[in-house]
């Protein structure tokens, strides 16, 4: 007994230096920063290279607490449809083709962050994130990837063709979107 | 001779199949902003085959583009633009490049209006010389109207004479779908008289419309695009024997107007199919199929009375052979060597 105590009053010792050692900064301050919390962050962004051009995008950016939340919320609502995705097509429910963006939610997020939505917008066949911020509902999402009436399609097109003013999906044959995304350059 | 509009038109005049593509994608151009033409060539050439003669210096850069030579990137470019609201003409050089660009054709092109449910429209013309030319041989001579007018979604056409060309195009370009123009360089510079009512900036020829070319009531000759021309001249030899030949000019391969050809058979009692590609899942073929399944019972065919599918073997060595059957009433159309009769 009297061996354990003495071990334990080691330990605690021992516990009580790495504590006080790790909180090197004066009460003061602690309490102060505590109270505190930021309204915006910024971000560095790495600089591009460029090829004919004067300017680059910037390489800071600001981003306003509303914002994060909003982006949050996008990101939470993509990964949970994708995952319910996955579970109807494990009990196939969804049929066909079912190429799920869950943990890249970012990037559908993050793009339509950074344009607007009057620019034109094309991808692959992991289309479902980004016909969410494109502005499609979920429900008419998973009516789609489901085979309903409901669907964005009607039904007909399913997992990788769904389409919303200035998003021309979903495209099934890798590498199609290509050309027909190079029409920006034509259009401007 | 320039084919810019607004020459003093002649009533009447003879106007060559180039001339008349010329012109309607000219008023096209002219009527509507968001028309535009791209394709190899097809700019400060004015057109490998002159087709587009004087359209880049009318309407410039913008309007009329030259595209690397990459069908499968310039069609999709086309496509993309079509998606977006424009309504571009994509000139392939011939079809046979097509080829490197169907995916962007079909996939692209003609599947999504109906993928997307009805909310994404494809209103894009492709267009260019189709099947064989002179001498060009087997990659440079295949005919595609069987290939493309197997696809739902397309809309095929193949004209023969200026004023078929003329108004094809016109209502290719004002239609809505995706629709493939199959033109022949054989026939650019054919000459053919041009009526008063194709002179119009409104001619409009339906798509889904055949044409009886010429009157018949012995035989039933149908084709589309050059072969027409054969089936005319051969239809004038017969009728010296007393042969009367109802020479039909399909205009259309999709969607196919078989209900004229129907009505043709039921009056005559004898089928022959010309065309200029290959026989197996040809046009011929699908229009047997389509006589065979949809009139057996308004006409019982005797066994002597089979339908005749001609096509041309197109490469330069065979049209130096003889053509090597004689069956009973047979036309013998120049430059044909073979014939896939039914009942041999």
């Amino acid at each position: 007994m009297r061996k354990n105590g003495f071990l334990l009053t080691i330990m605690l010792a021992a516990v009580s230096r790495v504590l006080s050692g790790a909180a090197q900064k004066p009460a003061s301050r602690v309490l102060v920063a505590s109270r505190n919390f930021a309204n915006d962050a910024t971000f560095e962004i790495k600089k591009c290279d460029l090829h004919r051009l004067e300017e680059g995008p910037s390489v800071t950016t600001v981003l306003t607490r509303e914002d994060g939340l909003k982006y949050y919320r996008m990101m939470q609502t993509v990964h949970r449809m994708e995952l319910k995705a996955d579970q109807l097509y494990k009990q196939k429910i969804i049929l066909g083709f079912c190429h799920l963006c869950d943990g890249r939610e970012a990037c559908c997020v993050g793009l339509e962050a950074g344009i607007n939505p009057t620019d034109h917008l094309i991808t692959a066949y992991r289309a479902h994130g980004f016909t969410f911020t494109r502005g499609l509902s979920v429900r008419e999402i998973l009516a789609e990837l489901t085979g309903r009436k409901g669907g964005c399609a009607k039904g007909k097109g399913g997992s990788m063709h769904m389409y919303v003013k200035n998003f021309y999906g979903g495209n099934g044959i890798v590498g199609a979107q290509v050309p027909p995304g190079a029409v920006c350059i034509l259009l401007h | 001779m320039a084919a810019v509009s607004g020459l003093v038109r002649r009533p009447l005049q003879q106007v060559t199949v180039r001339d008349a593509i010329n012109q309607g994608m000219d008023e096209e151009l002219e009527r509507d902003e968001k028309v535009f033409l791209l394709g190899e060539e097809v700019a400060q050439y004015d057109g490998a085959y002159k087709v587009s003669r004087g359209l880049w210096k009318k309407y410039g850069d913008k309007r009329i583009i030259d595209t690397p030579i990459s069908e499968m990137g310039f069609a999709g470019i086309a496509v993309g633009a079509a998606m977006a609201g424009l309504r571009p003409i994509c000139e392939f050089m011939t079809f046979n490049f097509s080829m490197q660009a169907i995916d962007q054709v079909i996939n692209s092109a003609a599947k999504t209006y109906y993928m997307s449910g009805g909310l994404q429209p494809v209103p894009i013309v492709f267009r260019g010389p189709n099947g064989a030319s002179a001498g060009v041989a087997a990659q440079h001579s295949q005919c595609f109207a069987a290939w493309y007018g197997h696809c739902p979604g397309l809309k095929v056409v193949s004209p023969w004479s200026s004023e078929d060309a003329k108004g094809l195009i016109k209502s290719a370009i004002r239609d809505n779908n995706p629709v493939v123009v199959l033109e022949n360089e054989l026939m650019y510079g054919v000459p053919f008289e041009f009526p008063a009512e194709a002179q119009s900036k409104d001619f409009l020829i339906p798509i889904g419309k055949a044409k009886i070319e010429r009157q018949g009531t012995h035989i039933t000759v149908v084709s589309h695009s050059r072969p027409v021309g054969h089936c005319l001249e051969a239809a004038t030899v017969l009728s010296k024997e007393g042969i009367e030949c109802e020479v039909i000019n399909m205009r259309t391969i999709r969607p196919m107007d078989i209900e004229t050809i129907e009505a043709s058979v039921v009056k005559t009692n004898h089928l022959i199919t010309v065309e200029g590609g290959w026989p197996q899942f040809g046009v011929g073929a699908e229009i047997c199929a389509r006589i065979m399944e949809g009139i057996s019972e308004k006409l019982v065919l005797e066994y002597s009375q089979a339908i005749i599918n001609i096509v041309y073997l197109n490469t330069y060595w065979i049209r130096r052979l003889k053509p090597a059957f004689s069956p009973r009433s047979c036309i013998q159309f120049p430059g044909c060597s073979r014939c896939s009769c039914h009942w041999c």
